[in-house]
């Protein structure tokens, strides 16, 4: 089949890379946008989307939770894998009160990496929740801000209440090698849920 | 209800022969995210005449978005009659672009901008790569995004 190109199809019409995606997950102000900032290469960027939240820990004598949609922002940056293979990583609103349900975000992505400050623990709870229930690969990191953990990550795992098979880790947000081995440590998870699958979560 | 795929809006259909010449566009800002910030700002979905749900479902936030050559078999209605949002958008999809960048770039919502993306591929302007995915359970994959993080430094 042979196309006739007019003028207006001057444009080179270059292949698009693949995307694949990593969700940088936590609460409020734990430094994700710091941490997609760090290892993209382009500025993050913002978009607005629609997110369904799920109200927890308030008095309900119904089995069902109540589900609001709302609109948030989301920042996200990303890397060129290699020629054909791009990575996005996208960063999800902090939210202290709420659960968050964002099935159409989390969709195809290869894991999440949660972010954690360690004097405000409970705010990771939701997404790690979320992540375990959703079955997608992901490691707890924590962001040692002034470049020293308070706690033993022992501790930190306890009190998470995480199984053993998640891999908790201490990070430096604001250090591209840093951020880029936590990252490598999600992907570790994800190809060893890929590999192992039936062992227990 | 749900519309078909590839359903072309009116607004985006051939005129007629004949048909008055469409209104003159405003000036398109290659960048939109930086300029009009004199403009008042819409309701988001005013420019999707009141859709809020894309009729294609895989378009993700980082599906691929890039400019479709012109095929004159087709046609497609001139540039110059599309409202300014979807000029911005051909002009930003001249090279590879995801759909959350087209939101971020432009200032659009997300679900706006999926919308209008599907209204541009129907229209024979873009080509939104929906099925240039790969599962993310591929042992290959995995290692291959490993392999290139790990070359960073």
């Amino acid at each position: 089949m042979d196309y006739v190109r007019s003028p207006d199809a001057a444009v080179t019409t270059r292949r698009p890379p693949v995307p694949v995606k990593i969700i940088v997950a936590g609460g409020f102000g734990v430094g994700k946008t710091t941490t997609v900032r760090s290892i993209s290469e382009i500025a993050p960027l913002t978009t607005e989307a629609e997110m369904t939240e799920v109200s927890v820990g308030v008095d309900r004598t119904r089995s069902e939770s109540l589900k609001t949609t709302t609109t948030v922002a989301m920042d996200f940056g990303c890397v060129t894998i290699d020629h054909s293979l791009k990575l996005y990583l996208f960063g999800t609103p902090g939210q202290d009160r709420f659960g968050f349900m964002w099935d159409d975000l989390i969709n195809g992505a290869l894991g999440a990496l949660v972010v954690v400050d360690c004097s405000r623990l409970d705010d990771c709870f939701q997404a790690v929740d979320y992540f375990e229930r959703a079955g997608l690969p992901f490691a707890v990191a924590l962001n040692t801000f002034d470049g020293r953990l308070p706690y033993d990550i022992t501790e930190v795992r306890w009190a998470l209440a995480v199984n053993d098979r998640v891999p908790v880790v201490a990070f430096d947000a604001r250090t591209r090698t840093s951020v880029r081995d936590a990252l490598l440590v999600v992907l570790e998870k994800a190809l060893d849920q890929v590999l192992h699958p039936a062992a227990p979560r | 209800m749900s519309e078909p795929i590839g359903r072309i809006p009116p607004y985006l259909r051939t005129p007629p022969a004949g048909a008055a010449p469409a209104p003159p566009p405003p000036p398109i800002h290659h960048d939109a995210g930086h300029a009009g910030g004199d403009q008042v700002r819409q309701r988001p979905f005013v420019l999707t005449s009141g859709r809020v749900n894309a009729v294609d479902r895989e378009i993700e936030f980082e599906t691929q978005v890039t400019l479709r050559p012109y095929d004159p078999r087709t046609g497609r209605v001139p540039l110059a009659s599309l409202g300014p949002e979807m000029q911005a958008m051909v002009a930003l999809c001249q090279e590879p672009t995801s759909v959350a960048e087209i939101s971020a770039r432009l200032r659009l919502h997300l679900g706006v901008t999926k919308i209008l993306v599907a209204d541009l591929r129907a229209a024979g302007y873009l080509d939104v790569h929906v099925a240039d995915t790969m599962s993310p359970h591929s042992p290959e994959l995995i290692l291959r995004v490993m392999r290139g993080l790990r070359a960073i430094s």
